[in-house]
């Protein structure tokens, strides 16, 4: 049997889910997403659809995402996000 | 991989045909009780507009004066069986999937058969000319389906090369997807191949999920399905005429014990018992009546199959006076080697949490964890849900 040292075990051991992941997006000159570069650099062939988050607007960084359906060269259906006030890229699942 | 399909059309009605010749020509609906429901299982192929799995009081609607003639299921497959036996002497892999539809593998045949008329015609040999048989082939099952469907009656069709012309006006009906599907199809306006090979397959996921794929595939002329080869399978067969027809349930039972005695000192010398068994009676009316019999684990000795039999046959009566008796013994298997539980103790959920907590306290950080709700409601996709320490 292990003691119990009393020691806190659990702080800061909460993990997101479903957290945004980084990418690298290929602009339009209107910025529109042209391509998505994963392992490869994969054509983006249609938007299937966009919406736009705004929200935190009291807070010291207010949140605001423009969203994206996207579908890749490989007929594979994708969610990104700009984030507007960071201008960077992330995937996310929605 | 190279595939020919060989189609039996009306087979159900063909082996009635085959075994009550007066039946030609004569407008006849064979069908299939199915619940409480009566459904046509097959019919003269005059009668338009008569359907599959239609009931059968929508067929009676149509064409009042159709003689009905209930199934003998067992017959048509011991036929079916016959044909694919014959077969398998062309070629090894063959493929029964249902009455009538049979599809063979074969690559590397060119070989025995030097060109496609010398292999349709030693497959034609082996089902006999009653049954009509189409044939084609192509490469994957659905094109040599639909090159089989639309060959020459007797003769046979092959697609070969680039097969989206050929596919290109037909109708969508032909996909091998459930009947929910291809109504959707249709309220979509997409009424042939070559409509929904024009699509996006993303949009055809969305709308079907992953048959969504399965159709883009099959109207663009891509197969991948695999054949699945009949599996040979060692059966053992009894059957036996009563001395005099009977009623009684004892007589019955204790003819079934002795067929299974004999059949268990051949499967005992290998130390195999029974998995599933077929008992089948035909009434002096010859009403067929047909039991399957599966064991939970093989029953090693007669004693514990009859006990399984024996409430079979009380709780599924038989219809009539039996004259004729008869088993299959269709699965045999050894007994199965027994798992003892990992978690013997009561409250083993607790215990295993415990020995969790501890090896946490060992290595200093949580190992196991669950998923809670946060904002489920959140806009916010990663404000939605939170991995947490199992055992806080």
């Amino acid at each position: 049997m292990v003691k119990d040292t009393g020691k806190t075990l659990y702080t800061g051991t909460f993990k997101p889910v479903n957290a945004p992941e980084a990418v690298e997006v290929y602009e339009s000159p209107t910025g529109l997403p042209v391509a998505l570069k994963t392992k490869s650099k994969q054509a983006i062939v249609s938007i299937d659809g966009k919406w736009r988050i705004d929200d935190e607007w009291w807070r010291a960084e207010p949140l605001s995402r423009m969203y994206y359906a996207v579908i890749l060269s490989s007929g594979r259906r994708v969610v990104i996000y700009k984030d507007i006030t960071q201008r960077r890229w992330y995937r996310q699942s929605y | 991989m190279k595939i020919l399909c060989v189609l039996l059309p009306h087979f159900p009605l063909s082996c009635e045909i085959l075994r009550h010749p007066e039946f030609e020509g004569r407008p006849i609906a064979i069908t299939l009780s199915e619940g409480s429901q009566k459904l046509v299982l097959d019919y003269s192929p005059e009668l338009k507009g008569l359907q599959r799995d239609m009931p059968i009081q929508q067929a009676l609607a149509m064409y009042g004066e159709i003689e009905l003639i209930h199934a003998d299921v067992p017959h048509y497959w011991a036929v079916f069986n016959e044909i694919l036996d014959a077969l398998e002497l062309k070629s090894p892999l063959v493929e029964g999937v249902e009455l009538g539809d049979i599809y063979i593998g074969i690559d590397g045949l060119q070989s025995i058969y030097k060109n496609n008329d010398i292999l349709v015609s030693a497959m034609q040999e082996s089902v006999p000319a009653t049954f009509n048989a189409r044939i084609g082939i192509a490469e994957g099952k659905f094109a040599a389906y639909l090159a089989a469907l639309n060959s020459p009656q007797g003769g046979y069709k092959v697609l070969a090369g680039d097969t989206n012309t050929f596919l290109k006006n037909l109708p969508c009906d032909l996909l091998p997807i459930s009947i929910k599907s291809r109504v959707k199809l249709h309220d979509f306006g997409l009424h042939t191949l070559s409509h929904i090979a024009l699509m996006s397959p993303a949009k055809l996921q969305a709308q079907f999920g992953p048959e969504g794929q399965l159709i883009w595939e099959l109207a663009n002329g891509r197969d991948d399905t695999p054949l699945y080869p009949r599996l040979t399978e060692e059966t053992i067969e009894e059957s036996t005429t009563l001395d005099s027809i009977t009623l009684s349930l004892d007589l019955i039972l204790m003819t079934l014990e002795s067929m299974l005695s004999k059949a268990f000192v051949r499967l005992g010398q290998k130390g195999m018992g029974i998995s599933s068994i077929t008992i089948w009676t035909r009434s002096w009316v010859s009403q067929y009546w047909e039991q399957n019999v599966r064991f939970k684990e093989p029953a090693m000795n007669t004693r514990t199959a009859m006990s399984r039999i024996k409430q079979f046959i009380e709780n599924v009566p038989q219809p009539g006076p039996v004259e004729q008796l008869g088993m299959k013994i269709t699965g045999t298997g050894r007994p199965h080697g027994k798992q003892k539980s990992l978690m013997s103790q009561v409250r083993a959920q607790e215990h295993l949490l415990e020995e969790i907590k501890q090896l946490e306290l060992r290595v200093g950080h949580p190992l196991l964890f669950e998923r809670k709700e946060v904002e489920p409601w959140s806009r916010i996709p990663e404000r939605r849900y939170i991995l947490a320490p199992s055992n806080q």
